[in-house]
This record gives C-alpha cells, sequence and structure tokens, in this order.
C-alpha cells in the first residue's frame, strides 16, 4: 500500500481532528462523573463547556502542528484508506460515545 | 435581545448545513474551473460554523439557564438532560471538522481522488452533525414551549 498523496498538513490537522474528537468524548464522561474535575472546569473559564471548547480546539490545532513535524518534519506516513477510515471511525466513535453516555449512563 | 441572538445562531448554523451540502455536490463535479469557489466556499462554511459557535455559546453561557429551569419543570426532562447535554458536546466535534473544511480544500481536487474522497467524507460529516444539531436544537424549543404549555 502507498503512501496517501494528501498534503502533510491535510494529513498531520486530520490526525489532530480524530485525536480531539475522541478525547472531546473521553472529557464529556470524566467531567460528568468526577465533581473535582467538573468544578475545576467551572473555574478556569467561568464555564465547564466554556473550559471543555478551549481546550478542545487548542488539543486540535497544536496536535495537528506538532504531528506535522514528525519524521524530521515530513509528517505521518499513512495510506489514504487508513487515515479516512480513522478520521471517520474518531468522529462516528466520538460521537456515540456522547449521545450513548447521556442516554444510557448519565 | 436573546431571542435575535438565538435565531442568528440557528441562521448562521443552517448556512454551513446548506454550504457543506453544496459543497458535497460541488465536489462530486470538481475541475479546475470551480476549485476556487470550492476553496472559498469551504472557508465560508467555517466561518458560519464559527459564528453559529460563538453566537450559541454565548446565549447558553449568559441565557440558557432560564430555559433549562423551564425544561425541567415540564413534561419533557430529557429535552434538557438527554438532547441539550449531546448537543453541547457534539457541536464541537462539528466545530472541529468545519474547521478543518478549509485545510482540506486547499488540495488540488481536480486532479487529487484522494482528496475528493476526503473532501466527500468531511462535507458528508459537516451535513449530518449539522443535521442532528438543527433537530436537537428544534427538540430543546420544544420542551420549554411544552413546559409553558403545560402550566
Amino acid at each position: 500500500m502507498e503512501n496517501t498523496t494528501l498534503s502533510k498538513r491535510t494529513v498531520s490537522f486530520g490526525l489532530a481532528l480524530a485525536a480531539a474528537c475522541v478525547i472531546n468524548a473521553i472529557i464529556v464522561v470524566v467531567k460528568e462523573k468526577s465533581d473535582a474535575v467538573m468544578g475545576a472546569m467551572k473555574k478556569v473559564l467561568g464555564h465547564h463547556w466554556t473550559t471543555h471548547s478551549a481546550l478542545i480546539v487548542v488539543l486540535f490545532l497544536v496536535l495537528g502542528g506538532l504531528l506535522g513535524m514528525a519524521r524530521g518534519g515530513r509528517g505521518i506516513a499513512i495510506t489514504t484508506s487508513r487515515f479516512i477510515t480513522t478520521l471517520v471511525s474518531a468522529i462516528g466513535a466520538a460521537a456515540l460515545i456522547i449521545i450513548g453516555f447521556y442516554l444510557f449512563v448519565d | 435581545m436573546t431571542e435575535i441572538i438565538l435565531m442568528a445562531h440557528v441562521l448562521f448554523g443552517v448556512a454551513c448545513l446548506i454550504t457543506a451540502v453544496w459543497l458535497f455536490v460541488d465536489v462530486l463535479n470538481v475541475n479546475e474551473i470551480n476549485l476556487a469557489r470550492i476553496r472559498r466556499t469551504s472557508l465560508g462554511a467555517a466561518v458560519f460554523m464559527w459564528l453559529a459557535f460563538l453566537i450559541g455559546g454565548y446565549w447558553y453561557v449568559t441565557s440558557y439557564k432560564v430555559d433549562k429551569a423551564i425544561i425541567l419543570k415540564g413534561p419533557w426532562p430529557f429535552a434538557h438532560n438527554m438532547v441539550m447535554e449531546t448537543k453541547e458536546h457534539l457541536v464541537i466535534l462539528l466545530l472541529l471538522v468545519a474547521t478543518y473544511l478549509p485545510i482540506v480544500a486547499s488540495e488540488n481536487l481536480a486532479k487529487s481522488k484522494d482528496a475528493r474522497k476526503l473532501m466527500l467524507w468531511v462535507t458528508a460529516a459537516i451535513a449530518v452533525l449539522a443535521l442532528a444539531m438543527d433537530g436537537e436544537g428544534a427538540i430543546i424549543s420544544m420542551g420549554v414551549k411544552v413546559a409553558l404549555m403545560h402550566h
């Protein structure tokens, strides 16, 4: 399988997007289950949702930049099908975790 | 004023949804001529989403507590407990995917099959998520309405 023809920027920010989506869902579960985490998030920017949003957006941007510097600045090597599967699966999994949590757990 | 803020939130959210569907179709017919338009429209979709997010976020943080109290006393408490809780976190996914869209659109979509495939997945994800946000918003509004009608 040949590596993707997509640019380094598209791949690095795509993988950052996948990671940020899953981490977003994990933070939802953790903050709803932990009063300490929820309280800390409320303190940082005045509202847990504002802190949560800012954290995920910054994570996406920073991670995208860092992944672009992988392999001596050449970025992550990955095939297109694996890249798209990773991205779409992460978005779908994150959505399912969030919906499932509020539907069945919380 | 809060109603205008809320309507602006919906307006920009729907604009993002329509733009994503438009882009999906445009990408299916991509060539060197519409490539610049696709890139501009992708940027437009991201801007619409950021406006919807910031306006909606401002309303959520400053004004939603009144609606929340009404919903929780009415016959549809799930409009907050399930729907709003889900919406406020799913929308972050939508914001990220919409932000990523102009990055994908910067590829040469006319020449790269890989980029076209990715662009179709990304625009489809935006359309599905935006439609879900729209539907959830409607349920939340209905939760307030049925609560007020109930009293």
